[in-house]
Order: structure tokens, then C-alpha cells, then sequence
């Protein structure tokens, strides 16, 4: 039953590829960014699912549930993030990337910088931080697969990788955000049904319920720091302001170069701050927070008390314990449907870093169209294949790939990302020195911090401050930029963005 | 952004939205209890979903009313 649902699955995001394939103009353009045709709904879909992930089915409920709600407040900060980068930033980053037909952010920096060494520093530094992240995603499904199944995770790891290798190799861009929109509602349907099936067999009573078995046996799950002492005041402010550099997130930023018109910046913050905000992100909340713990504590439970990376598994556990096999195998189905939603987006953006920003930045300026989407598409190969080896070692807990690798790194390129579009005087000196000291404390706190998540916090924190400062005091001490790159940056994208809607 | 300083409506949106960033900084201190609102919402929950609010109604306000792209 399950491998034919599998199977059937599989079907549909192959047919959605080939269908995307067959429509697509061949251009660089449409592979890469769509065509920059994409409108309000499917930009809606296309974002959230390219940011909600198998850390929302599996990570984040796991870390609440062993830690507490404190975690929570990183979700508030994503979602002050995301509705920030389509309020302030996403409107000028669309624009000036429309005006100069850039096809990668990172391409859009380096004219901005007038810099080719900041073009390789950031496509390396976002490379760096974005493949642990692609890679959790089938290691997603792999505890999924083997928490319904019994068998191997590698089963799962490969299924996964498999299906995303069609969805970017056939497709690209716009396929990948049709995708999304099939696969958002898939995980949707799951998330939530999964949670109210749950809640209505196990606790009669309903949600107050499930939280008075938590507040009356374990009242440290119901508070700050939580059971293990993570979460101090400090450490929940620091996660805001990690969750709110979301905006930096360059899977995200590439998605706002897709958008079709600027009218779509003013509707996607209600639909972050609605859609994603009150609704989505409560589900794993209740799941994680509440009705998990509840359920673990209950006398006679089928799923006892879980901790460390076991607790990643815990939502599927329950479900393939208290829910008939069937509605497990379409949970399943769920979490590949948000491993492959993100994972495609981030891939495609890692293949564009290699082809646009590496090879055709570096080595071969007078490629071709067709060599720039064959080298990309040799990219995306080649990182499923390392997304595939990191799923496999899995060396870490889910919610520790993102909190404290991916978002940090990413957040390395936030103060030139900031200044490129906003502050004319940002420098290219500024920037270089901004993102070499930041990303030097950075890993500097991963090779001295092992297992020491305070330190490691404030490492991170320490790491953006010191970005930022020589950011914008390099700047003020080095020459401004150039009257051509300031009539380009702002001057022309200030009338662009005025012109009647 | 730059469109946004650029007049008092947008101003008075930036301060709303910083205030409330500054109180999320804040109320982790009353978080050392574990308080239920309405019987089953931890407060770290509670204390987001007002901070939506807060978003929420800043923007609606300022970007169907003064949004600053529109001539």
C-alpha cells in the first residue's frame, strides 16, 4: 500500500515536470527565474512551501517537544522576515534585477559592489550554508520512511532525491513553483488533518485537554528555559533576531526576481503575516508544544517519552501508532511534498550560483543560454548527490541544521544584501570586510563551540554585529561607489517603482 | 524602504513595527511560568500571535492607504 502510493506520487511529480518541461521557452531566463512570470497565488505557494519543510513536519515540532515553547520565537522572527523582505526589500530587488535582466542575486551584488572577488565570496558562502540545509530534507522523509515502514531510511533518501532530480532537471523555476502549489496543498492537508484526527481521538476534551496533562506533569515543557535550561531570556531574543534575517535567506531572495509585478509586494505580507503567521506555523506549534508531550505523558501511551534526534520522529510516530496505516502513508506523502518543495527551490538557486555566479562569472563570460542551463543543471546533480551524503551521515538533530548553520551563514551576506538596494554609500570594501569578518567568527565559533549552544549563540549574534559595524564603517571610510552604479542602483529604480501600477 | 521614510505615514508604520519588535525583546521575562491563556495557549505563543496583530494591522493600514509606490 505504501509503495504504491509512493509510486502513484512519484507519477504525478513526473508528469508535472515533463508538462513543465514541454511548455518551458529554453531560455535562461524561464529556467532560472520563471520567466520573471510568476503572479500572487502561485508566488504565495511557491514561497511558503519553498520555506516550509521537512523541519516544520519533523524539526521544529521535535525541538518544542523536548525544549519547550521557547523555540517559538524563532517561527515569529521568520515570519517578521519574510513579511519584511516583501515590505521593504523585495520591491527594489525585483525592480533593479527587471531593469539589468540579472538572473542571480548574487549577480545583482556584484554590480551593485562593482566586485568580482564579492561575487565569488558570497555564491561560495551561500553554497557553503545552503546544502546542509537541501540535505536535511530527504533525511526528512528517510525518518518519515522509516518510522512508517521499518525499513531503511535510505529508502526514503533515495526516493526523495530522485523525484527532486526531476522536478529541477526537467523543470526548472517555474515547474518547481507549479510543483509547490501541488505539493503545498498536499502537506497542508496532511499537516493539519493529521493534527485534528489526532486531537479528537486522543483528548475528547480538546486542546485544553492535551495542555492540562502537560501543565500537570511536566510544567517545564510549558515554560522558559524548558527542561535542559536552552532557552534563557537572551537565547529567545537571539532566536527572534535569527528568525527575523530570514529575509536574507537566498532561496527566498531569488524567489521575489520571479515575481511578475510589483503589486505582488504590496498582497504577499498579508498573506505571510494571515496565511503563514496565525495559520501554518500554529500547526507544528500545537503539534510540538501541546499535543505530542500530551500524549507521551498520557499513562497508557502507545509513544513514550522520546529525546535527542529520536525526537525528530516524534510526530510520525504518533501518527503511524494512533492513526490507521493508510492516513500514516498520506502523512508520508506530506513530508515529501515539504522535503521536495524546499529542497527544488534551494536547489535551483544553488545551480544558478555555480552556473551564473561561478562558471559564467568567472570562466566563461561568453556562454551561451544553453551551456548556462546545461551547467546548471550539472550543478543540481552534483549537489544532490553531496545533499545525499549529508542526508545519509545526518550527523546532527533537524532544528540544529537550520537555527545554527544555515540561517547564520545565510545571514552573513544580510548587511550588503540591506545596503546594495537601500544605502547608496554601502561599499564594495564595506561589504567584502563585513562578510569575511562575520563568516570568520562564524566558524570560528563552529570549530570552538561544538555542543555549547549558549556560546555557540552568542558566537552567531557576535558574528552579525561584527558584520554589520564593518559594513557600514568600512563604507563610510572608503571612497563612495561609483555616479553610474548609483544612477543604476537607485535613481532608476526609484522611477521604475513610481510609474502607475 | 527608502520610499517608506520618505513621509510621515511611513514613519509612524517603522515606529509601530519597532516598538513591537523591542517588546518581543522584553516579555521573555514573564515566560519563567508556565501561564496557559485561554486554557491551552503557552504565552511564548500567545505573546507572537499578538505581535502578528500588531503587523498585521500596521500594514493593512499603511499599505492599502498609503502605499508608497501608488502615484
Amino acid at each position: 500500500m505504501t509503495i504504491l502510493a509512493l509510486i502513484v506520487f512519484g507519477l504525478i511529480v513526473l508528469w508535472m515536470s515533463v508538462y513543465g518541461y514541454v511548455i518551458s521557452s529554453k531560455t535562461s531566463e524561464d529556467y532560472m527565474l520563471a520567466g520573471r512570470g510568476i503572479g500572487i497565488l502561485v508566488m504565495f505557494f511557491f514561497m511558503l512551501f519553498s520555506i516550509s519543510s521537512a523541519w516544520t513536519f519533523y524539526g521544529y515540532p521535535g525541538y518544542l517537544y523536548t525544549h519547550g515553547p521557547g523555540y517559538v520565537f524563532f517561527i515569529w522572527g521568520c515570519v517578521a522576515g519574510f513579511a519584511g523582505l516583501y515590505m521593504f526589500l523585495g520591491p527594489r530587488v525585483w525592480a533593479v534585477a527587471r531593469l539589468n535582466r540579472f538572473l542571480s542575486p548574487v549577480e545583482m551584488m556584484s554590480q551593485r559592489y562593482e566586485s568580482k572577488a564579492l561575487r565569488v565570496i558570497l555564491a561560495v558562502l551561500l553554497l557553503a550554508f545552503i546544502v546542509p540545509y537541501v540535505g536535511i530534507q530527504p533525511l526528512g522523509v528517510g525518518l518519515g520512511f522509516e518510522a512508517l515502514t521499518g525499513m531503511s531510511r535510505m529508502f526514503g533518501i533515495a526516493y526523495t532525491v530522485v523525484l527532486l532530480l526531476l522536478v529541477v532537471f526537467l523543470g526548472g523555476m517555474r515547474t518547481t513553483a507549479w510543483v509547490n502549489v501541488f505539493l503545498g496543498l498536499v502537506y497542508a492537508a496532511t499537516f493539519l488533518g493529521s493534527l485534528v484526527w489526532i486531537v479528537a481521538k486522543v483528548f475528547p476534551g480538546g486542546l485544553s485537554e492535551a495542555a492540562q496533562v502537560v501543565a500537570q506533569n511536566r510544567p517545564d515543557l510549558l515554560s522558559a528555559p524548558g527542561p535542559e535550561g536552552y532557552f534563557s531570556h537572551v537565547t529567545i531574543a537571539g532566536l527572534l533576531i535569527v528568525g527575523m534575517l530570514a529575509f536574507s535567506w537566498p532561496h527566498v531572495v531569488i524567489g521575489t526576481m520571479t515575481a511578475r509585478d510589483k503589486l505582488i509586494f504590496k498582497w504577499l505580507p498579508l498573506l505571510a503575516i494571515v496565511a503563514a503567521g496565525f495559520l501554518f506555523y500554529t500547526i507544528p506549534f500545537i503539534w510540538g508544544a501541546i499535543v505530542a508531550p500530551a500524549i507521551s505523558l498520557l499513562p497508557d501511551t502507545l509513544v513514550p517519552p522520546m529525546s535527542g534526534k529520536e525526537a525528530d520522529n516524534v510526530v510520525q510516530v504518533i501518527i503511524t501508532q494512533y492513526l490507521p496505516r493508510w492516513f500514516s502513508t498520506f502523512v508520508l506523502m506530506g513530508v515529501i511534498a515539504a522535503s521536495i518543495s524546499t529542497a527544488a527551490v534551494q536547489l535551483m538557486t544553488s545551480g544558478i550560483l555555480v552556473s551564473r555566479d561561478l562558471i559564467h562569472g568567472f570562466f566563461r563570460p561568453d556562454a551561451t543560454d544553453r551551456q548556462l542551463i546545461l551547467w546548471t543543471k550539472g550543478a543540481i546533480v552534483a549537489l544532490l548527490l553531496l545533499t545525499f551524503g549529508i542526508a545519509a551521515w545526518n550527523p546532527a538533530r533537524l532544528a540544529d541544521y537550520l537555527t545554527s548553520v544555515s540561517v547564520p551563514g545565510f545571514a552573513q551576506w544580510a548587511p550588503c544584501l540591506l545596503g546594495a538596494v537601500l544605502w547608496r554609500r554601502g561599499t564594495r570594501q564595506g561589504a567584502i570586510a563585513g562578510v569575511l569578518g562575520g563568516t570568520l567568527v562564524l566558524v570560528a565559533g563552529y570549530i570552538i563551540a561544538p555542543g555549547n549552544a549558549a556560546l555557540l549563540g552568542k558566537l552567531i549574534i557576535g558574528s552579525l554585529v561584527l558584520n554589520g559595524l564593518l559594513y557600514v564603517v568600512v563604507s563610510l571610510v572608503t571612497p563612495p561607489p561609483s555616479a553610474e552604479v548609483q544612477s543604476r542602483f537607485f535613481d532608476e529604480v526609484d522611477d521604475f517603482l513610481s510609474v502607475e501600477v | 524602504m527608502r520610499e517608506i521614510v520618505g513621509h510621515t505615514a511611513g514613519k509612524i508604520f517603522l515606529l509601530v513595527l519597532l516598538v513591537s519588535v523591542v517588546a518581543m525583546f522584553l516579555v521573555p521575562q514573564y515566560f519563567y511560568e508556565p501561564r496557559l491563556v485561554f486554557g491551552w495557549v503557552p504565552l511564548p505563543f500567545a505573546a507572537g500571535i499578538a505581535f502578528l496583530c500588531v503587523w498585521l494591522v500596521a500594514y493593512l493600514i499603511y499599505f492599502f492607504f498609503y502605499w508608497p509606490f501608488r502615484r
